[in-house]
């Protein structure tokens, strides 16, 4: 039983000056070391959710308890530096240089000067930017992938256990945006933070997500792992978000991991398998790879240890549920 | 070519005099900029943190401002504790700094993008951390180009002053004028220019100095 590091309990959020919650009595959690992705049309209340578990907005009735604690019985200030945070507009100070944005946090917390340099060096490395080139560098000198990188650096400064995420590659070209969510995804294998993620696109949910939340209208309209949601959507709403191409989002955008059998299950299958893909992969990979080698199964690797299998046969089949319906 | 001539000519001839004017000038005007800058930047900061007093203190600056400059003078003499002097010019001239610092500040600390405020809010700065930390640091290009207008328009209007006493160089140019003397109007002109260029000067210097580079390359592209 994984533990449930943050708890929303009958959440709800009603703004000054109108009547219709934009959070309506939301009740969920999210596992320890788990992306939960929140997705919705703009208005539909992921954002507030988000600014609520930090305290940027502070809940009209319910409780969010994070570890077990009432967030409502921590200042709000310290809560916030044990939180990392990441906005799709970044909101880099302007004027303070790339090194002294990134030790922003731990130069609140008091850390030691020469350990906070330590620490900024570590980090622009682990999102890919030349420490040497970019510390002393201002944010108008970046570019719009590298200062969400920069941004992404900042709230992983002071190592939070839980990281808040609105929206975070929204501002970038999609290209670069791929490359972002690949690198974040395979940073997320080694820090294992738990991640609370907004977002209005649901290819990238999808993609991101361990866990997802769709909402309208501030009301949870569905919860689930990506391949529940894509498999057995709920209603329309859910069907129309999610578009006619199910099948093909499978294969582009859920990773391996999740149709993989584990190797727990069936020790033998994974001693067959000659080629191999990363977890984290998207199942389409599996098949290019399955392809290039003429086989039938892949192994499924985490790091340098093989954790599961996936065979032509285990891919078609959950094709097979998820577009089933439509014929 | 003649006037230029006989206009340092006369300010050779009169150094003493010009020098002394020249020093009451300047100690009038520094003394101003000192007590504004306390006073205004302070209340800039109050209506950017308190937003519902911002339009009423504006307004209030912008009345006052409008006001003719010889009429305020003249009344301030007629108050018992300030009469004639120093006194008088000096609040005078604070009263009209009111405008374009307290403007600039509430200007300067509101064009701060409200992103950055939310990241550093949501990495746990407190109020007075954002303060100090983004708003100031942020505002000050706006906040120098409002010091710079003050610090110009003082030196010019402090010459007004020399109707109510004050020895400097406006008593210069209204002697001149009584006279008929180009060469002292023109003395006096040149001489309080000179003083606005030197303090507009420094500030600039100043302004570079605790602007950050970060921000400079904004002013640049205007």
């Amino acid at each position: 039983m994984l533990e449930k590091l943050i708890q929303l309990h009958q959440i709800k959020k009603v703004f000054p000056n109108t009547n219709i919650p934009a959070v309506d009595e939301i009740t969920f959690s999210i596992e320890k070391g788990n992306i939960c992705v929140f997705v919705g049309p703009s208005g539909c209340g992921k954002t507030t959710i988000l600014r609520m578990i930090n305290r940027l907005v502070e809940p009209t009735s319910g409780n969010i308890f994070i570890d077990g604690e009432n967030v409502l019985n921590v200042d709000s200030d310290e809560l916030r530096r044990r939180i990392g945070y990441v906005i799709q507009q970044i909101g880099l100070l302007p004027h303070r240089t790339i090194e002294q944005n990134v030790g922003l946090v731990p130069r609140l917390l008091k850390w030691p000067e020469a350990k906070i340099t330590q620490r900024v060096v570590e980090l622009l490395e682990i999102v890919g930017l030349d420490p040497a080139e970019s510390a002393k560098k201002y944010p108008y000198q970046l570019s719009g992938g590298q200062m969400q990188r920069v941004g992404v650096a900042r709230a992983l400064a002071a190592d939070p256990p839980i990281m808040l995420m609105d929206e975070p590659f929204g501002a970038v070209d999609p290209i670069v945006r791929g490359r972002l969510q690949d690198e974040f995804l395979r940073l997320q294998q080694e820090v294992k933070k738990t991640i609370c993620f907004v977002t209005h696109d649901i290819n990238e949910a999808i993609k991101m997500g361990d866990y997802i939340v769709v909402m309208n209208g501030g009301k949870l309209v569905q919860q689930g792992t990506p391949m529940e949601v894509l498999s057995n959507p709920v209603n329309h709403f859910v069907k129309d978000l999610i578009g006619d191409d199910r099948g093909v989002k499978l294969l582009d955008l859920t990773r391996a991991e999740s149709l993989m059998t584990a190797v727990t299950e069936s020790p033998a299958a994974a001693n067959d398998c000659f080629c191999f893909i990363d977890a984290i992969q998207p199942v389409k990979m599996a098949l290019e790879v399955m392809m290039k080698n003429d086989s039938d199964m892949v192994g499924i690797r985490r790091g340098k240890n093989v954790v599961g299998t996936l065979s032509w046969a285990d891919i078609k089949k959950h094709i097979h549920k998820i577009s089933g319906d439509q014929e | 070519m003649e006037v230029i001539s006989s206009v340092l000519k006369f300010i050779v001839n009169n150094s003493s005099r010009i020098m002394e004017y020249t020093g009451n000038h300047l100690s009038l005007v520094l003394t101003v900029l000192v007590f504004s800058l306390i006073l205004w930047i302070w209340v800039g900061l109050l209506i950017s943190k308190y937003d519902r007093f911002a339009n009423s203190v504006i307004g209030l600056a912008n009345i006052l401002f409008v006001i003719p400059s010889i009429s305020l003078f003249g009344l301030f003499v007629t108050i018992p504790q300030l009469g004639l002097g120093r006194k008088s010019a000096a609040l005078a001239l604070i009263i009209y700094a009111m405008m374009p610092l307290v403007r600039s500040v509430y200007r300067g600390v509101k064009s701060v993008d409200p992103w950055v405020i939310d990241a550093g809010k949501g990495m746990g700065l407190s109020p007075a951390q954002i303060l100090y930390q983004i708003q100031i640091p942020m505002a000050w290009p706006v906040v120098f180009a409002g010091i710079r207008v003050a610090v110009v328009m003082i030196t010019g209007m402090a010459t007004v002053a020399t109707f109510i006493g004050e020895r400097n160089l406006g008593r210069l140019i209204h002697h001149g004028i009584t006279r008929g003397s180009a060469e002292m109007i023109i003395a006096g002109a040149v001489v309080v220019s000179v003083i606005a260029l030197m303090l507009d000067y420094i500030m600039g210097l100043l302004e570079k100095k605790v602007t950050s580079p970060g921000l400079r390359h904004r002013s640049e592209d205007y």
